[in-house]
């Protein structure tokens, strides 16, 4: 496993925080359901998202390579059966730090700018910092604001700009999330049941009651 | 489902060695595909994101290069299709307009490839300049040709020996594309024939038209008369842009500048004949034949017709390892902006006074860096300022540095270079103009890691010095002047560390890479830089008036004051006080505001600020820049912080007094007096906006807080010196991103292959080893799909010696 393709300009990571208002679904957030990855049955609502959200061509074997080998970092947002959401990262060794990274990060539009993005990617979060993940990075492209301030608000920084990162020109901002050294003390406030990710990584997620807004 | 089937496991391959047996699996193989669906895998131990996102799915349009292209797949196909006639076309006045938007085109794909594409998806996108022979029958169109490829090499040349592309590799590779060319040198000749001749044509038909008597009989260029004028004038303003911005690139190169007064001259002309192609648009568009293009802003072409020859996916196996991305071209109206933005950053480079002192040198790389020049024009900068490791190839670095710490002549002669130190710095040096050359993002970064480097060699002359004062006691008049030159360069030393940290953290700002929330600790450690720099600059200053002293002292006695009058009251000293008042009144009325829950931010769960403290000073702080610095002291020196006393101290009211009493010293520096304008509006605005704060008390703050936040950081960026946006504003990417090698891993490998290729005359197949080389590093790094070489070409002349292990393999 490399880590290095994932850092270098391999991976795009998009979200959005905004919503063209015209194409908004009316529910409520307790309606959302997250689980974590759970096995092939999934995959295709992976893909089908991603697919759909980003420009990138990923091959089925991307998809599995994430999902295969940190199933408990990927989770899927449900609506009344339908997936809405999902996220999809990886860890490893890295220059001496182990470090997560989070690779796709779709919520499709009707239901942006709900904090459907930030549950899912604090979920993933939640289990780096458990895993021992010292910090966490992506990137996320210059232009786009909602990624960028769904991060910030999670305690990323704007580390480094990469100049031109993607061929047609556009920067990139590499953003990195350093964990404090005691993890302890720094529980969600959010989440009452913590406990869930300890171990028993591949089991479905009831549905979360506590939203972060 | 069928998870079982794609989880298969193998176990790692053992080494081949002696007792190897070879067996063929094929029969295996085939009856575990059956048992494949679409899209499963068996996946090994070396399972890598690379590998599997190089997994391309075929047919897949999305993926599968092969699909998009349904055009030729030679350039002797595309010719044999007629896809580049010669003549372009049998009505000669059509043949003219055709020639022009050939003309056009390729102005638009060289503005393309300067801002970072390959130049097989721009330039050699042309069919004409693929097979220039073939174009000999057609001198207009040949000689064009001619020099745009001369100019192409001509550029490759200096950027690739500036090398200030970092991270924008893709510019010089040029492999496989037919660069050279016997006769090139002779391109201004043979422009210059076809360019009397066309002038002879032009003045014929102008005395026609006002019924003088012709002189010589001459064929016109085409054949409508009434056009014959306006053809004449566009062509002529295309080829001599060409000659004279060829011109420009050559002297440009003359060592030490010397070319420069000449170069100005052509750069002159070169912007006055862009004048003349866009004037001349008119004529072509309302003349057109050809096939439009539909929007005005993407057109490619004066004219405004699509034009004939071009096709970018015949090139498409030499640009990337990966699936090619579809570029866009720059539209011709902006491929004429940039050309006019590349000649007027190269003017700049041409006035330049070539000063030898090295505050001059940062100053005019800093001033010219504002304008955000393009790759192009950085490369000739770089290349004027680091010559045989000369600045200007001119001036010794240990000069440039006895000049910064005004040496007294004792030691200048003799002593100097032979310090290690003193050869030390001056690598530092050369390595920092290197830096400050690159372009923003690359150049924050760099000057991150380079300040290691000073930090270190700042510690290492202290030490020496320590050493040195210790044997103080078997004093002599030679040692003194080695502790003298030890403790010089010590303030030198830590000074130039300081300013690099300085414009570090400035910036950021411009690279947007601090949220409004962060501001505070940055203005916070800029102050902290900023008194430092001061402090050595007043060190410096001070040591030089004492050895300038000690010069004069025969001549007549200075006044007890002097030292304190330009120690203290400098105009250098005065600025860089503005920028500490400034920094520190910015801090601490953020620090106050936040203090007085006038702004609030929402706690992340993640962590906290120290992390981010941390986090955004992280090479700062590792580099001891300055010692003792932590979150813990920022927290101390903010957390009490209160509106009252922030407007007790009156930082930005000390500004504005300082900078009344700079202007003066300043009057004659437009871009000193620039500086110090902004820097009075910045304090100008916060002092308003916290006298307004302070009125209104803690009633409807959140709307003027807005305000006055976008003012401050803006304009103390702007104030800073280093503001300003990038004209052109980014585009999301359309088919995501090919892996560049960012970290340089195969740099090695790519300059031996570079420097094969020049050596053997372009001659891909004597480089082969060398491309092996290359390629296998890529593969090695995950740079590129991992395939065996077998299949990229590489099959007899590989592996010698491992040619006894393939015999083995077939025998059994």
């Amino acid at each position: 496993m490399n880590s290095e393709a994932a850092e270098e300009g391999t991976m795009i990571t998009s979200t959005s925080a905004s919503a063209s208002e015209s194409e908004k679904v009316d529910f409520s957030s307790s309606e959302i359901e997250y689980v974590s990855y759970g096995g092939e049955h999934h995959l295709p609502l992976i893909m089908r998202l991603v697919d759909e959200e980003l420009s990138e061509p990923y091959s089925i074997f991307t998809y599995r390579y994430f999902v295969y080998l940190w199933p408990q970092l990927s989770f899927l947002a449900f609506h009344r059966g339908t997936c809405i959401g999902t996220v999809v990262c990886k860890m490893g060794e890295h220059r001496n730090t182990f470090r997560g990274y989070i690779a796709m990060l779709v919520v499709i539009k009707p239901y942006r700018g709900r904090g459907i993005a930030t549950e899912l990617v604090t979920r993933s979060i939640q289990v780096m910092m458990e895993s021992g993940c010292q910090e966490v990075t992506l990137e996320a492209e210059v232009t786009n604001k909602g990624a960028l301030a769904l991060y910030g608000r999670l305690g990323f920084i704007r580390a480094k700009r990469l100049f031109r990162y993607y061929l047609n020109g556009v920067d990139a901002f590499r953003l990195k999330l350093l964990f404090p050294p005691l993890q302890n003390s720094f529980l969600l406030p959010m989440n009452k049941n913590d406990g869930h990710y300890h171990q028993d990584y591949l089991q479905q997620e009831g549905c979360s009651e506590s939203h972060h807004g | 489902m069928a998870e079982k089937a794609s989880l298969v496991r193998f176990l790692p391959v053992p080494s081949p060695s002696e007792q190897t047996v070879w067996a063929d699996v094929s029969s295996l193989l085939n009856a575990a595909c059956e048992d494949l669906q679409e899209g499963e895998l068996i996946h090994g131990e070396n399972f890598s994101l690379f590998a599997a996102m190089s997994a391309l799915e075929i047919m897949d349009p999305k993926m599968d290069s092969g699909m998009e292209s349904c055009g030729y797949r030679s350039v002797e196909e595309a010719i044999e299709n007629n896809a580049a006639p010669i003549p372009l076309n049998h009505d000669r006045t059509i043949d003219v307009q055709c020639v022009i938007d050939v003309m056009d085109h390729l102005l638009a794909c060289e503005a393309t490839w300067h801002t970072g594409h390959s130049l097989a998806q721009t330039v050699f996108s042309c069919i004409y300049l693929l097979r220039l022979e073939r174009t000999s029958l057609h001198p207009l169109l040949h000689t064009f040709c001619r020099i745009i490829r001369a100019t192409c090499n001509s550029v490759i040349s200096v950027v690739s020996d500036a090398r200030t592309h970092e991270e924008e590799d893709i510019f010089i590779m040029a492999h496989g594309l037919p660069l050279k060319g016997e006769g090139d040198e002779k391109c201004l000749s043979m422009l210059q024939a076809v360019e009397e001749t066309i002038s002879r044509q032009l003045r014929a038909c102008k005395a026609l038209s006002s019924n003088k008597k012709v002189l010589e009989d001459i064929e016109p260029l085409q054949t409508k008369f009434d056009l014959e004028e306006g053809y004449c004038k566009a062509v002529l303003c295309r080829l001599r842009f060409r000659k004279h911005f060829y011109h420009t690139l050559i002297c440009m190169r003359k060592p030490q500048g010397k070319g420069f007064e000449l170069a100005k001259k052509h750069i002159a002309s070169c912007l006055s004949e862009l004048a003349e192609m866009v004037n001349s648009s008119v004529f072509l568009s309302s003349n057109a034949s050809g096939i439009c293009q539909t929007d005005a802003e993407d057109c490619t072409t004066a004219s405004g017709c699509q034009p004939i020859g071009f096709d970018a996916s015949l090139n498409g196996r030499f640009s990337a390892p990966t699936p090619p991305r579809a570029i866009k071209i720059f539209g011709w109206k902006k491929a004429v902006k940039y050309f006019e933005k590349l000649l007027h950053d190269l003017a700049i480079i041409c006035s330049f006074s070539l000063s030898p002192f090295f505050e001059d040198v940062l100053r005019f790389v800093g001033q010219f860096q504002k304008s955000k020049p393009d790759l192009v024009a950085r490369a000739h900068l770089h290349i004027l300022l680091v010559q045989d490791g000369k600045l200007y190839g001119r001036d010794y670095f240990y000069d440039i540095i006895s000049r910064a710490i005004s040496l007294p002549d004792v030691i200048k002669n003799q002593e100097l270079h032979k310090s290690d130190f003193v050869v030390q710095l001056g690598q530092l040096v050369v390595n920092l103009l290197k830096v400050l050359c690159t372009n923003a993002a690359w150049q924050r970064r760099k000057l991150g890691k380079i300040l290691q480097d000073w930090s270190v060699t700042s510690v290492q002359l202290e030490l020496a010095l320590k050493r040195e004062l210790g044997e103080l006691s078997k004093l002599s008049v030679d040692e003194n002047i080695c502790i003298k030159l030890s403790k010089l360069l010590l303030i030198w030393s830590e000074e130039q560390t300081f300013w690099i940290a300085s414009r570090f953290l400035m910036m950021g700002f411009e690279l947007e890479l601090y949220s409004p929330c962060e501001y505070c600790m940055v203005y916070w450690y800029l102050y902290i830089i900023f008194v430092k720099l001061l402090e050595k600059t007043q060190m410096r200053l001070a040591a030089s008036l004492d050895t300038s002293k000690k010069k004069g002292k025969k001549k007549k006695d200075h006044p007890k004051d002097t030292t304190i009058d330009a120690t203290h009251f400098s105009p250098l000293v005065l600025l860089l006080r503005c920028y500490i008042c400034l920094s520190e009144g910015l801090a601490m009325m953020l620090a106050a505001l936040s203090n007085e829950r006038m702004i609030s931010q929402k706690p992340s769960i993640f962590n906290s600020e120290q992390e981010r403290f941390i986090q955004h000073f992280d090479l700062l702080l590792k580099a001891h820049v300055p010692d003792h610095i932590s979150y813990v002291l920022f927290k101390k020196s903010t957390v009490h912080t209160q509106l009252t006393s922030v407007m007790k101290y009156n930082y930005f009211g000390d500004v504005q007094r300082i900078t009344k009493e700079l202007r003066g010293s300043f009057a004659g520096d437009p871009e000193r007096l620039a500086e110090l304008r902004q820097i009075e509006q910045v304090a100008e605005h916060n002092r308003i906006a916290l006298n307004v704060i302070h009125q209104a008390g803690a009633r409807d703050q959140s709307l003027k807080l807005r305000k006055t936040s976008g003012r401050h950081c803006g304009q103390m960026n702007a104030g800073g010196a280093f503001g300003g946006n990038r004209g052109v504003g980014p585009v999301p990417p359309e088919k995501g991103i090919f892996p560049l090698d960012h970290l340089h891993e195969c740099d090695l490998e790519k300059k031996e292959y570079m420097a094969c290729l020049k050596s053997s005359n372009h001659l891909s197949e004597k480089c082969k080893h060398f491309s092996k080389k290359y390629l296998q590093c890529r593969m090695e790094r995950n740079l590129m799909a991992k395939q065996d070489l077998s299949e990229l070409g590489f099959r007899e002349e590989l592996d010698k010696e491992g040619s006894k292990e393939r015999d083995n393999k077939i025998e059994k």
